[in-house]
């Protein structure tokens, strides 16, 4: 290994063998209790410094046991022994260079698949080697019975068990590695193996290599290294062999270029049966539940139904708790109160008693009344998230898309549309290529996000009445056929060739914690409630104001001519300037369709917002609009989201273009199709 | 073990950690580490949303992106090749 990576502590070193007390080396992963035992051992008896030419700090001190003294080294917190990392390095060139007189490994008994797997490393190298394994109590709450004296027969190396926290173990563990250091303990390791195949490899390697191997590595160690394409080694051996025989070498290294994976994966076996031997896992009941729900709602067919069903009852519940909530809400609340405040104001100015009456009460306070719709949106999100089922319908939909030949990369960003655009397209960083990258941004618009179905909740019992649910299915639906046509034109056009997988680990059932899932909904209440007195509040107001000058008519309004004049395309998909001003208001949140809506309608007709636009509109127009409404320009965030990710006005605007296009296009043709079959 | 499960992986698609774990006879736990074990060889990389503290107010999936809630959400490693 390279001079640099060597740790300068041979003085310190040097002080303590000077003095003759033994060296203890403590090594372990991060998070295994490993600074825990340090401290209980040296107390405030411990310096703290840095590796030398490093920034990974550095822990060492001494601590005393029946009138002998000893020297404990930190050493930092390393996953394995392979140069991946300052940390990895510095563990295993102390280690060889400085040789401590034991080694004590730092293993969880909560997780010994994970933390075995540095001590199949250390297991090799020329040390005395001591497992404590550690976190005895994590293991045993999780129902884990991990057998000590099993391990440390599996292991051929001393294990005591030990729980850091509680200060459990420690005598012993100290009595264990006075026992190692006098040589008085059982040490017969039990090394992994390489895979057969590699095996001639790995013993070419060590010929060839063995009498060039600089001191104090052990030739087999660095052999083995090699195979694994660790950098550092490959440059000192590089550079310590002969050019002929490097050559040697490097021609077995290519043609064993995938002996990487199989030396961890050789280790790995190692770790199972270790595992295996040692750990009793017993079938929890959580465990079997997760497993049976999980074959019918994570398959790949059943696992759609479920989803379809889970969502056809949010929609249910939505119409026939919420809508009802809503008409209340709008009827008596934002009626009474419109009544009351148009009472108080009597005497005012009529512009103060149009815009608060008009203009707030009737663009905010319709937005608000939706809250019922958005509050069991956001329980049944909250819940279903909760128990861990968003894991599932993600999985599925994955599954669903791959089978359609949509590529895994871009159909998680788009998922997280279904919540909200703006994260869904930041998520499209997981793409590397930039043409896929962008394609996908310009479709992750697609995907209705809360607030579009929010909208489209609140409109559909207006319109459609008992036929809501089919109608909001159907326009879900309509969007992601769209969404999939575009996606495999991307996936066959733009990611040919490459492929890509997803590993989820998805977490158990869980019962769900009502007060989380009532916090969540209470914080994305409170968030909504916030936004409905900016940006609505600003936007209702506006709209109120363009709708009354300068003469005080609506219909001579500087909004009446705006709207009209765009009117001729609105006529089209059967809009008139007041739905065409109402899609408009979209653009800054499109929970404005509801707020313009409810200054344009809402004083119209004394049972609410909702029975007015249903005097006012045919189901053709209806469903024209809210098909639109799916599909217009998104959102003012989504859309300074597309512009930051893209570094481009002109993709922005191209997106802007491109979804004013499919939605006046899609409202054309549905329209004019609902007029002829006679809706 | 580890090469079986790069195999899997390799073949590309939606898979899920557990279904892994009985396919290569072992525990989720271990299939888990051995999937941290590629991300540090470089083989995968945790997915990574888009934060969703940029996100929509009434975004009704905020917070399943977030890694620090592991109770309810997945740990989505990517693979890709090229």
């Amino acid at each position: 290994m390279s001079v640099a990576t060597r740790p300068a502590s041979a003085s310190l070193r040097d002080k303590h063998k000077r003095a003759g007390l033994p060296m203890i080396a403590l090594a372990g992963q991060p998070n295994m209790g490993k600074s825990t035992l340090f401290n209980l051992l040296t107390g405030l008896n411990q310096h703290v410094g840095n590796w030398p030419g490093k920034t990974v700090e550095r822990r060492e001190g001494n601590f005393s046991m029946e009138g002998h003294e000893y020297n404990l080294v930190d050493l930092p917190g390393t996953y394995s022994l392979t140069a991946n990392s300052p940390e990895e390095v510095i563990a295993r060139e102390f280690i060889l260079r400085e040789s401590p007189d034991v080694v004590v490994a730092v293993v969880s008994a909560a997780n010994l698949e994970r933390s075995l797997y540095l001590v199949s490393e250390l297991i090799c190298l020329p040390v005395r080697l001591v497992v404590a394994l550690n976190m005895m109590d994590v293991a045993a709450g999780e129902g884990l019975i991990v057998e000590p004296e099993v391990l440390e027969a599996a292991l051929g190396v001393p294990v005591v068990p030990i729980t850091a926290t509680k200060a459990q173990g420690i005598r012993e563990l100290l009595y264990i590695v006075r026992k190692a250091l006098e040589g008085k303990t059982a040490y017969i390791p039990r090394l992994p193996e390489i895979r057969a195949d590699h095996s001639e490899a790995y013993s070419d390697v060590l010929k060839l290599v063995a009498a060039h191997v600089p001191t104090p590595y052990p030739p087999d160690w660095m052999a083995l290294k090699l195979l694994e394409g660790d950098l550092e080694v490959t440059r000192t051996m590089q550079s310590a062999l002969p050019a002929e025989i490097w050559e040697a070498v490097h021609d077995i290294l290519i043609q064993h270029d995938d002996a990487m994976l199989a030396v961890a994966s050789g280790r790995y076996e190692w770790v199972g049966r270790m595992v295996r031997a040692a750990v009793v896992r017993p079938r929890l009941g959580q465990i079997s539940l997760t497993e049976r729900l999980d074959r019918v709602a994570a398959h790949p067919i059943w696992g759609l139904f479920v989803l379809a069903g889970i969502l056809g009852l949010v929609f249910w519940l939505t119409f026939t708790i919420g809508a009802p909530l809503q008409a209340w809400l709008d009827v008596v609340i934002v009626g009474g109160l419109s009544k009351l405040a148009a009472a108080a104001l009597a005497g005012a100015p009529w512009w103060v008693s149009g815009l608060l009456v008009d203009g707030i009460i009737g663009g905010v306070g319709s937005v608000l009344t939706f809250l019922p719709i958005l509050v069991i949106f956001f329980a049944a999100f909250g819940l279903l998230e909760d128990v861990g089922y968003m894991a599932r319908a993600a999985y599925v939909m994955d599954n669903l898309m791959h089978l359609m030949g949509l590529h895994g990369k871009s159909f998680l960003p788009l998922f997280l549309g279904f919540g909200c655009n703006v994260p869904s397209i930041m998520g499209t960083r997981v793409i590397d290529s930039w043409p896929a990258r962008l394609l996908t941004i310009l479709i992750a618009p697609l995907v209705p996000c809360t607030a579009r179905m929010a909208v489209v909740a609140f409109l559909a019992p207006a319109f459609f009445g008992a036929n809501a649910l089919w109608v909001t299915w159907g326009l879900v639906l309509f969007s992601l056929i769209t969404l999939v046509a575009l996606g495999t034109v991307l996936n066959r056009v733009l990611f040919k060739g490459e492929r890509s997988a997803f590993i989820m680990e998805m977490p158990l059932y869980h019962i769900p914690n009502w007060r989380t899932v009532g916090l969540l909904v209470w914080q994305r209440v409170i968030s909504f409630v916030k936004k409905a007195g900016t940006v609505i509040l600003v936007v209702s107001a506006v709209i109120w104001a363009l709708s009354v000058l300068p003469g005080g008519e609506i219909e001579t309004s500087y909004l009446a001519q705006f709207g009209k004049f765009l009117e001729p395309v609105g006529r089209l998909m059967g809009f008139d300037w007041r739905l065409t001003v109402a899609l408009l208001t979209t653009f800054p949140a499109k929970e404005n369709a509801i707020a313009t809506l409810g200054v344009l309608y809402g004083g119209a007709n004394e049972s609410g917002l909702a029975v007015a636009l249903t005097q006012s509109f045919s189901t053709a127009t209806a469903i024209s609009f809210l098909a639109v409404t799916m599909l217009f320009v998104p959102c003012l965030a989504t859309v300074a989201v597309i512009k930051q990710e893209t570094n481009s006005w002109r993709w922005t605007l191209a997106n802007i273009a491109m979804f004013l296009v499919i939605s006046i296009v899609a409202g054309i043709v549905i329209y004019n199709t609902a007029t002829w079959i006679g809706l | 073990m580890l090469e079986t499960l790069m195999n899997q992986i390799r073949a590309g698609g939606p898979l899920d950690a557990a279904k892994l774990a009985v396919q290569l006879n072992t525990s989720p736990q271990m299939v888990e580490a051995m999937l941290e074990h590629l991300r540090q060889m470089g083989f995968l990389r945790a997915y990574e949303s888009g934060s969703c503290s940029d996100a929509c107010q009434a975004c009704s999936l905020k917070g399943f992106c977030d890694p620090n809630k592991k109770r309810s959400t997945i740990q989505i490693w990517r693979y890709d090749e090229h």
